[in-house]
């Protein structure tokens, strides 16, 4: 029981866009969160940065298949494959339990897979994602009113800048400034880290803990690492980290 | 092929009107056909800038709509007969006008002009996705304050994840008198958030909004000023020259420097 409700609110702060490498083959998947109102906008550009970020794996001309629950109409699917495009690859196959999408996907000339029990497909691949997903890897500057999130860890070469978010089930790896939001053990897990070439967030969160800037930052010059200890969020020299620290599951803190 | 440029900021206010206008009179200097294309709908005022209020028959809308031929829409410049102006509607909903349309008669426009620029209105809503449907490349304008930087970071990853990657910056109304003091943020610290390259600064300067007013960009009325220099020199840097950046703060020292002395001794 306590493994769903973990779960669900992993689900809740999933993002709009999720990309996965199954084989020779791309699976774009589009949950639908815990929103009404999905802002299509937002989607699209969550897919582009997703696809600028990435450190592009595949091979141009991969093919994608689209798996959306919620209704779309055409134009909205001939905008993802023209997104898809820019970055070379081809949006082949629709999948969906929604009638409205099935048949837009059928009016644009794509493949369709209509599936009733479509939910439990994309449920199971993000249980598993809990634990196996792999880190997601983007090699660029995350901007203000963007918002990276991710069910494992989440890699950033580049700087996370002020009014970004990153929100990740697992740990945080910033390989340049970070001075945006971090929030890292989305998920609950407390053993989780944040490490950032320089610190200088405006808040950061792991788990359910919740730090924010001090007003005047001392200037360090060496990667930190950010982690729960007893008396709330503390940072360490990322250098020396596990040497002289370790996890206390009983206490739910590195001491 | 011709250059099409979408000047554009997220905040409001920080002076891309003024920046299109006199970029592209500087750019007429330079001998470039050039064509502006006013895009903030429903506030159109960079033909005020420009002092052709009283040309304006007909507006994009027309073109778009078919009410005109573009041509009859495009309305030549009473000082360099190389540049036209293609005005907003005022009146019509923003909403109106779709990407695909802005797109297809920019793409027009751009037969005949080497240098379009595109005037952005202010914020990331529809008129921003209008007015960026058709540019190749951007100049992002901030003003050395927090807020104008956070929303031209926005900016810049919204056109990113749009497939502009020639983004550069211009900073506006930098007061180097403030920066010395420490009591502005310096050109420095915007280019260390939105590590994009820098191709100009403008100082902030009073000749700037007078000359608004009249309807003549400084870059024409006082080529001689500061500011009109720094959009000379922009425009030679879009042309792919390598020109020095106008050393503003070096000045300042000076001058600074220079007082201090004198009530020293
Ligand atoms: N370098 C400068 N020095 C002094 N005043 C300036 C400078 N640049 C712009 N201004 C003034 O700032 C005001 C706003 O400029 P402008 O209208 O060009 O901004 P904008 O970004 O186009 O605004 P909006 O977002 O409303 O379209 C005007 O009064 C203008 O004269
Ligand atoms: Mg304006």
């Amino acid at each position: 029981m306590t493994n769903v409700t973990k779960y669900l609110s992993l689900v809740n702060s999933y993002s709009q866009v999720h990309l996965k490498l199954e084989g020779e083959k791309l699976l774009l998947i589009l949950p639908e969160g815990d929103k009404s109102i999905i802002d299509w906008w937002s989607v699209v550009d969550e897919l582009k940065c997703r696809l600028n970020g990435s450190d592009s794996s595949w091979k141009s001309g991969t093919r994608v298949e689209l798996i959306a629950n919620y209704a779309l109409e055409e134009k909205q699917l001939q905008g993802i494959a023209q997104a898809l495009e820019e970055f070379k690859l081809k949006l082949k196959l629709v999948c969906t339990s929604n009638r409205q999408t099935a048949i837009a996907a059928a009016g644009s000339g794509f493949s369709v897979q209509q599936e009733p029990h479509l939910e439990t497909v994309v449920d199971s691949s993000q249980t598993q994602s809990q634990e196996l997903a792999e880190p997601l890897y983007l090699k660029t500057t995350i901007r203000s009113g963007m918002e990276v999130r991710h069910p494992s860890t989440i890699v950033i070469w580049g700087d996370l800048n002020p009014g970004a978010k990153a929100i990740a089930a697992g740990d945080i790896f910033v390989w340049g400034r970070l001075r945006g939001i971090a929030h890292a053990g989305s998920g609950g897990d407390r053993s989780r880290h944040i490490v950032a070439l320089k610190m200088e967030p405006t808040q950061l969160r792991i788990a359910d803990t919740l730090a924010r800037a001090p007003s005047a930052n001392p200037e360090r010059f060496e990667p930190e690492v950010a982690y729960i200890a007893t008396e709330g969020i503390r940072l360490a020299k990322a250098m020396d980290f596990f040497k002289t620290h370790s996890f206390s599951e009983t206490i739910g803190a590195w001491r | 092929m011709s250059r099409i440029i979408v000047v554009t900021s997220g905040k409001g206010g920080v002076g891309k009107t003024t920046i299109t206008a006199n970029l592209g009179s500087a750019l007429g200097k330079l001998g470039r056909k050039v064509a502006l294309v006013d895009a903030d709908f429903g506030l159109r005022n960079l033909d005020l800038l420009m002092g052709l209020e009283n040309r304006v028959v007909y507006t994009a809308m027309d073109a778009i709509g078919g009410e005109c031929r573009l041509d009859q829409a495009l309305v030549k410049d009473k000082r360099q007969n190389q540049l036209v102006l293609l005005p907003a509607a005022q009146n019509r909903n923003k909403e109106a006008i779709q990407p695909t349309q802005m797109k297809e008669i920019v793409s027009k426009i751009a037969l005949s002009y080497e240098y379009i620029l595109i005037d952005c209105p202010a914020g990331i809503e529809m008129g921003f996705r209008n007015a960026i449907a058709a540019a190749g490349e951007a100049l992002i304008v901030s003003t050395p304050e927090v807020a104008s930087v956070r929303d031209a970071d926005r900016v810049i990853g919204l056109l990113e994840s749009h497939g502009i990657e020639k983004i550069n910056l211009i900073v506006n109304r930098l007061k180097p008198d403030m920066v010395q003091m420490n009591e502005m943020i310096g050109v420095e610290d915007v280019l260390d958030v939105l590590s994009i390259p820098l191709i100009g600064i403008i100082p902030e300067d009073k000749r700037m909004i007078v000359a608004s007013n009249r309807g003549e960009p400084l870059v024409l009325g006082q080529p001689d000023s500061l500011p009109a220099i720094a959009f000379d020199n922009i425009a030679r840097r879009l042309e792919g020259e390598k020109v020095p950046l106008l050393d503003l703060m070096a000045a300042q020292d000076n001058i600074i420097n220079r007082l201090r002395r004198l009530f020293r001794t």
